[in-house]
C-alpha cells in the first residue's frame, strides 16, 4: 500500500508520514500541491490520497475533482486533511467524491479512525 | 460651516433706503458712497467663507497624516512588519522540525526498551514458575544484566531527546512579541483608515457599501473561534454529524 500525501507545509506533512508509519503504512512520498501530486499519481503506483485543501497552485478540492474525473485513478481513496472546516466545503467535498474528511488539528485516533472506515468499504 | 449672516438687517434696510433717497435726491457722490458700502459687506461675507473652508482643508490635511506618518507606515513599518512575520513563520518551522526531530530519535528506542522487557518478561515468568535449567538461568541473568545496561543508556537519550523538545518550545515567547508589534501597527493603519472613511465616507456614500460577497468554494484556512460562528464546524464530531447525515 503506496500512500501519497499532499500538503503545503512539510512539517504537516512529515507529521502524517508519521503517524501513518505507526499505523504500519512505512510506504509513503510526498507532494507540496496538487500540481506537484497529480503527475505523481498519474504516473502509477500509489493507492491512497491524503491531501490538504488551502494550498497554492492546485488545490485539495481541485486535485480531488482531478483524481475523479481520471479514468485510472478515479476509484482511488482519498482522504482529505484540512483547515477548513466550513459545512459548505465539506458539503462540496462530499459531492466530490472524497472518501473522509479530517478537520485540523486532528489526533492520531481520528486518522486511525477514518483510514479504518475507508479500508472497511472498500473491502 | 456656519450659515452667513442674513442680509436683511436694520443697518442693511436702512442703507437702502438712503441709497433710493440719495439717488432720488440726484446725490451722485453720495449714492456712490453707500453703493460701495453695501458690495462691501457682501464682499468681506465671501472672503469670510472662502478663509473657513482654507482652514477647514488645512486641518483635514493635518489630521488625515499628509504628517510624516502614514508615509512612515507605508515605506517603513509595514515592509517591517512582513519581514517580522516571515521569521515567525521560520521559527516556529525550526520549532516543529527540531521537535519532531527528538521525537523520531526517541520512538525507536522506545520500541526497543518494549521488545526487550517483553522478551525478558516471558523468560522471567518461567524462572518464577521454577521452569527453568541452570543453563537458561544463567543465559536469563546474563540478559539481565544487559537489558539494565542498555536501559540506563536509552532513558539517557530519551531524557536528553525530551529536554530537546522543551528547548525547542522557547518560539513562543518570541514569536509573541513580534506578534504583538505587529497587532500596534494594524491598530495604527486601522485609526487612520478610519480618520479617511469617516472623513470621506458621506462624500462617497460610504455608509451603505455592502460587504464583497465570496463567489463559490473558496479557501479561507483556520477558523478563529469566536471570529468564525457561522456555517462552520466547531470539531471532528461535527464533520462526521454532517458527513453521516449525507449518508457517509
Amino acid at each position: 500500500m503506496k500512500i501519497l500525501v499532499v500538503d503545503d507545509f512539510s512539517t504537516m506533512r512529515r507529521i502524517i508520514k508519521n503517524l501513518l508509519r505507526d499505523l504500519g503504512f512505512t510506504n509513503t512520498a510526498e507532494a507540496d500541491d496538487g500540481l506537484t501530486a497529480l503527475p505523481m499519481l498519474q504516473g502509477g503506483g500509489y493507492d491512497f490520497l491524503v491531501t490538504d485543501w488551502n494550498m497554492p497552485g492546485m488545490q485539495g478540492i481541485d486535485l480531488l475533482k482531478a483524481v475523479r474525473a481520471d479514468e485510472k485513478l478515479a476509484s482511488m481513496p482519498v482522504l482529505m486533511v484540512t483547515a477548513e472546516q466550513k459545512k459548505e466545503q465539506i458539503v462540496e467535498a462530499a459531492q466530490a467524491g472524497v472518501n473522509g474528511y479530517i478537520v485540523k488539528p486532528f489526533t492520531a485516533q481520528t486518522l486511525k479512525e477514518k483510514l479504518e472506515k475507508i479500508f472497511e468499504r472498500i473491502e | 460651516m456656519l450659515e452667513p449672516e442674513s442680509l436683511i438687517t436694520e443697518d442693511n434696510v436702512a442703507r437702502v433706503k438712503d441709497l433710493l433717497a440719495t439717488m432720488e435726491a440726484g446725490d451722485e457722490a453720495g449714492a456712490k458712497e453707500v453703493l460701495d458700502e453695501l458690495t462691501h459687506i457682501r464682499e468681506s461675507d465671501i472672503y469670510q467663507e472662502m478663509g473657513k473652508l482654507t482652514r477647514e482643508l488645512h486641518d483635514a490635511f493635518k489630521t488625515f497624516g499628509m504628517d510624516d506618518q502614514i508615509a512612515n507606515i507605508a515605506e517603513h513599518d509595514i515592509p517591517d512588519a512582513r519581514e517580522r512575520l516571515k521569521h515567525v513563520i521560520d521559527m516556529t518551522d525550526k520549532a516543529a522540525n527540531r521537535t519532531m526531530d527528538a521525537v523520531e530519535e526517541s520512538l525507536p528506542i522506545c520500541t526497543g526498551m518494549e521488545t526487550r522487557s517483553s522478551d525478558l518478561h516471558e523468560s522471567w515468568k518461567r524462572f518464577t514458575q521454577r521452569d527453568m535449567n541452570v543453563n537458561e538461568f544463567r543465559e536469563l541473568s546474563e540478559n539481565l544484566g544487559s537489558f539494565l545496561d542498555a536501559n540506563t543508556s536509552d532513558a539517557g537519550k530519551v531524557r536528553e531527546s525530551l529536554n530537546d523538545v522543551l528547548m525547542a518550545q522557547d518560539f513562543q515567547d518570541l514569536t509573541s512579541q513580534i506578534i504583538k508589534r505587529v497587532i500596534g501597527l494594524v491598530e495604527q493603519v486601522e485609526d487612520k483608515l478610519v480618520d479617511l472613511v469617516t472623513m470621506t465616507g458621506e462624500q462617497y456614500g460610504l455608509a451603505d457599501h455592502k460587504k464583497h460577497e465570496k463567489s463559490g468554494i473558496e479557501a479561507t484556512g483556520p477558523s478563529i473561534p469566536g471570529l468564525d460562528v457561522a456555517g462552520v464546524v466547531s470539531g471532528q464530531d461535527e464533520v462526521d454529524d454532517l458527513l453521516s447525515s449525507l449518508g457517509f
